[in-house]
């Protein structure tokens, strides 16, 4: 019986991620199709080396000719296929390739700076929590909410230029690399795997990881402390506390448990969030990842890189969220379905 | 009218029972009826004059600039924006090239089915008929290179009529009147009826009200990162009303030999490319940038409220296509949204990106209305007023929106930050205001004249304070209100 109502809820969340996906990508089709201007008129390169006339063949290869439904089923059609046509200003490299490409370094970008601050965020909301109005609990605080309020670009402005100058003529500051994902002028420009090139991809990770790291720090540290205030206030903490519990008891057995469940979701939603973030910092440093792209894109009004770029990101989010209800199922033995 | 049928049956007797007379429920109903009527008038004025203020308006500017960039060794046409003219407005074509290079301009304009060849780099033209038409600009240089680009131009009708014309005159002086006239109409109201104008039982209503508006300001000011919040944004506030009128130099006026100055006594902060004092942009910007994240964070509130109210009440299928499409806007990563639509915009002003902002950031205050409807919809209140006959409408308004009020206001407060940031971002990448200057387009300009590098750092790092401060103190707030208005209402 259980079991059953189990498989069920999963359904229906698989369907749900799956009707939500057709949504981003209809919304998108729509929002890039109603643009204003002739979509055609990016196609095409603005030399003198084309041909005017070309222009209706062009129209046909990419059936701008046909009605709206019919372009709309030729997208649908061309994304479940991964066959996402040619990139107009990147001298027609394949869009699928690009992304790939650059979706390796973001997910190394956003992993490094996500994977240990979510349990060090949690780390310090807990402590704080449980110190409530103490010291650690002020300093901690007023710090995340002073990091959570700064501009993320803004702070990876700071960062950059505080590395690559020694500060305040202190000679022994450290200088690290602020721009691009190796070094291409000492390693040459082809990747491939060799301890100096590890080293150097390492190096210039830092300050971006750093920036999006203590950003999301921030977050994750005051939402786990709120939530654990929510919990600590409920009448079950009070019933363990009459109980005799000590207060790490208290915490560790009774609030922790309850309040781990509102934080995993929020984390999921904060995904978009820390990809948002993410955009900012490979803009501001350089680093050739999805966001640095997808900027580019825009200002080259690439539509084809940019129409997947959006469905990448919003599917990464669906995803997380989907994984999260089930970790919260898992976890949580209480969820019904809403 | 006014005759209340009670029947009832009872073994083979049956009574009909004949109450004559308005009932006291009828009385008060056809009393307040005319009021009412005005309320929805002017409901509807309002709400037209937004939708009409929202339109896409033609362009009534005499000349319309098509600049065409010439970049690198080679001439690439560049013809910019589709144009919006009014049919008979005269305008101009100019396609300016930006390097030395000599070039032999080209345009070509399809219009009326002909197709017509201009020579030369400023083009006037005017269209007499409305309609579609494209321009094809082609540039050649000294080598016989050539590059072209088209635009498209709509010619809209001229407003003909007087009320086309002053539409919108019109229809705010009939939101005035009609406010105007809702309240001629109840005050005669309660003096024909020998009513006092505020009766006893609203007189209290509003000092009740009063008196926990007031508990919640002193417990405000009594929670530290309330006071702080309060503080902060007391300062800004003023400075955002009065910093326009202190600063030093006028922000609108550039001065060319004084660009790109360093700090000092007469310019604090130095100047900017235009040789615009970037203190008094520092002061100006807080007007500005504020004005954004308010209107911003309170267009996304009310949407956001507006569709989780729905959806939470109505339930069903409703609900579930609401949500989906919620989910869907939700899970685009939202930077990337407000780039499309940004895009989408075209040319950005203050209210273009103000409306932004606002239409991409509902979807987060829904789900949380929505969550909270729900739960406020089981309460035994709500059950009460559905057992004595409350509409649907009425129960929303009466005893839904006040239970989930507070968090909507203390989310709205929230959500100002996040708007101010948001915007901040968005002029950094590029999507500014034209000719507006926010803290955003200080750090955006800032950064493309490498302020670091030329000793210039102040340019980044006031801006940024600032905006870090407001933000902080919009976010503290926040905070406050929320564990003052909802102590156990929401999981955060």
């Amino acid at each position: 019986m259980a079991r059953k109502s189990f498989r069920r809820m999963i359904a229906k969340r698989l369907i749900n991620v799956i009707l939500t996906v057709f949504g981003i990508m209809i919304l998108n089709f729509c929002l890039i199709h109603f643009m204003p201007g002739d979509p055609i008129n990016n196609v095409i390169p603005r030399t003198s080396k084309f041909d005017p006339a070309l222009k209706w063949e062009l129209k046909e290869k990419f059936h701008l000719n046909a009605s709206l439904p019919e372009q709309l089923g030729w997208y649908l059609y061309n994304t479940m296929t991964l066959d996402w046509g040619t990139s107009y200003s990147l001298s027609a490299r394949p869009v699928f390739d690009i992304i790939m490409t650059d979706l390796r370094w973001t997910l190394l970008l956003v992993g490094i700076s996500t994977v240990f601050t979510i349990l060090m965020g949690m780390a310090i909301g807990a402590y704080s929590a449980y110190r409530r109005g103490g010291a650690f609990d002020i300093t901690a605080t007023s710090t995340s909410l002073f990091f959570y309020g700064m501009p993320t670009f803004w702070f990876a402005m700071i960062l950059q230029v505080s590395f690559t100058q020694p500060l305040f003529g202190m000679d022994w500051w450290p200088q690290l690399p602020s721009s691009g994902y190796y070094d291409t002028d000492r390693l040459g420009s082809e990747l491939k795997f060799s301890w100096p090139i590890l080293f150097s991809v390492m190096k210039h990770l830092i300050l971006p990881s750093l920036t999006l790291a203590i950003g999301f720090l921030a977050g994750v540290s005051l939402m786990m402390r709120s939530a654990l205030i929510d919990t600590m206030t409920d009448d079950y903490i009070l019933t363990a506390r009459a109980k005799g519990l000590t207060d790490y008891q208290v915490l560790r057995h009774h609030a922790l448990p309850n309040g781990m469940p509102p934080m995993v979701a929020l984390i999921a939603m904060d995904i978009a969030f820390v990809l948002g973030g993410a955009y900012q910092v490979e803009y501001v440093f350089n680093y050739p990842g999805i966001g640095y792209r997808t900027i580019a894109a825009i200002g080259d009004l690439d539509f084809p890189i940019l129409q997947f770029i959006v469905v990448i990101g919003g599917v990464a989010v669906v995803v997380a969220n989907f994984i999260a209800d089930m970790v919260l199922m898992y976890i949580d033995p209480r969820i019904k379905i809403s | 009218m006014g005759t209340k049928q009670f029947t009832g049956t009872s073994g083979e007797a049956s009574a009909t029972v004949h109450l004559t007379g308005p009932t006291r429920l009828e009385r008060d109903r056809r009393r307040t009826r005319p009021a009412r009527f005005a309320l929805a008038l002017a409901t509807a004025a309002f709400l037209s004059v937004l939708l009409i203020s929202l339109a896409p308006v033609a362009c009534q500017d005499e000349s319309h600039v098509v600049s065409v960039a010439v970049v690198q060794d080679e001439p690439v046409a560049d013809a910019g924006e589709n144009l919006t003219v009014l049919a008979g407005e005269k305008f101009v074509l100019n396609g300016s090239g930006s390097t030395g290079i000599d070039l032999n301009y080209t345009w070509s304009v399809y219009y009326e089915s002909r197709t017509k060849t201009y020579y030369g780099m400023v083009v006037e033209l005017s269209f007499p008929k409305p309609g579609g038409s494209e321009a094809n600009l082609t540039v050649t240089d000294s080598l016989n290179r050539t590059s072209w680009d088209e635009i498209d131009i709509v010619i809209n009708e001229p407003p003909k009529t007087f009320l086309e014309k002053y539409l919108t005159t019109i229809l705010f002086a009939g939101i005035l009147g009609g406010i105007a006239l809702y309240l001629v109409i109840v005050v005669v109201l309660r003096l024909r009826s020998g009513q006092p104008i505020v009766s006893v039982s609203r007189r209290e209503k509003i000092q009740l009200a009063s008196r926990r508006y007031l508990v919640i300001i002193k417990k405000v000011l009594r929670n530290p990162m309330g006071l702080l919040g309060v503080l902060v944004l007391t300062f800004f506030a003023l400075l955002a009303i009065f910093g326009p009128l202190i600063t030093p130099y006028d922000v609108k006026d550039q001065d060319p030999t004084q660009s790109m100055l360093l700090p000092s006594k007469e310019y604090w902060l130095g100047t900017d490319a235009y040789g615009i004092d970037i203190f008094s942009e520092l002061l100006y910007g807080a007007r500005t940038s504020m004005l954004v994240g308010t209107v911003s964070a309170v267009i996304a509130s009310v949407l956001g409220a507006a569709v989780g109210l729905y959806s939470g009440y109505v339930g069903g299928w409703k609900d579930e296509v609401v949500m989906r499409l919620n989910d869907v806007v939700l899970s685009i990563p939202w930077l990337v949204l407000m780039i499309i639509v940004a895009a989408f915009v075209g040319k950005i002003d203050l209210t273009g990106i103000i409306l932004i902002i606002g239409l991409t950031g509902w979807s987060y205050t829904a789900r949380m209305v929505r969550a909270q409807v729900l739960s406020v919809k089981e309460r035994q209140y709500v059950e009460r007023a559905r057992a004595i006959g409350s509409s649907e409408m009425n129960i929303i308004r009466r005893h839904i929106f006040p239970n989930t009020f507070p968090l909507i206001f203390a989310n709205t407060i929230l959500t100002v930050a996040v708007s101010i940031l948001s915007e901040s971002t968005l002029s950094f990448l590029g999507m500014r205001p034209v000719n507006e200057v926010t803290w955003g387009t200080m750090l955006s300009f800032a950064s493309e004249a490498s302020a670091f590098q030329t000793g210039r750092q102040w340019w980044i790092i006031a801006p940024g304070l600032c905006i870090v401060t407001v933000v902080l103190g919009f976010t503290l707030l926040g905070y406050a209100l929320d564990e003052i208005l909802n102590p156990k209402l929401r999981r955060r």
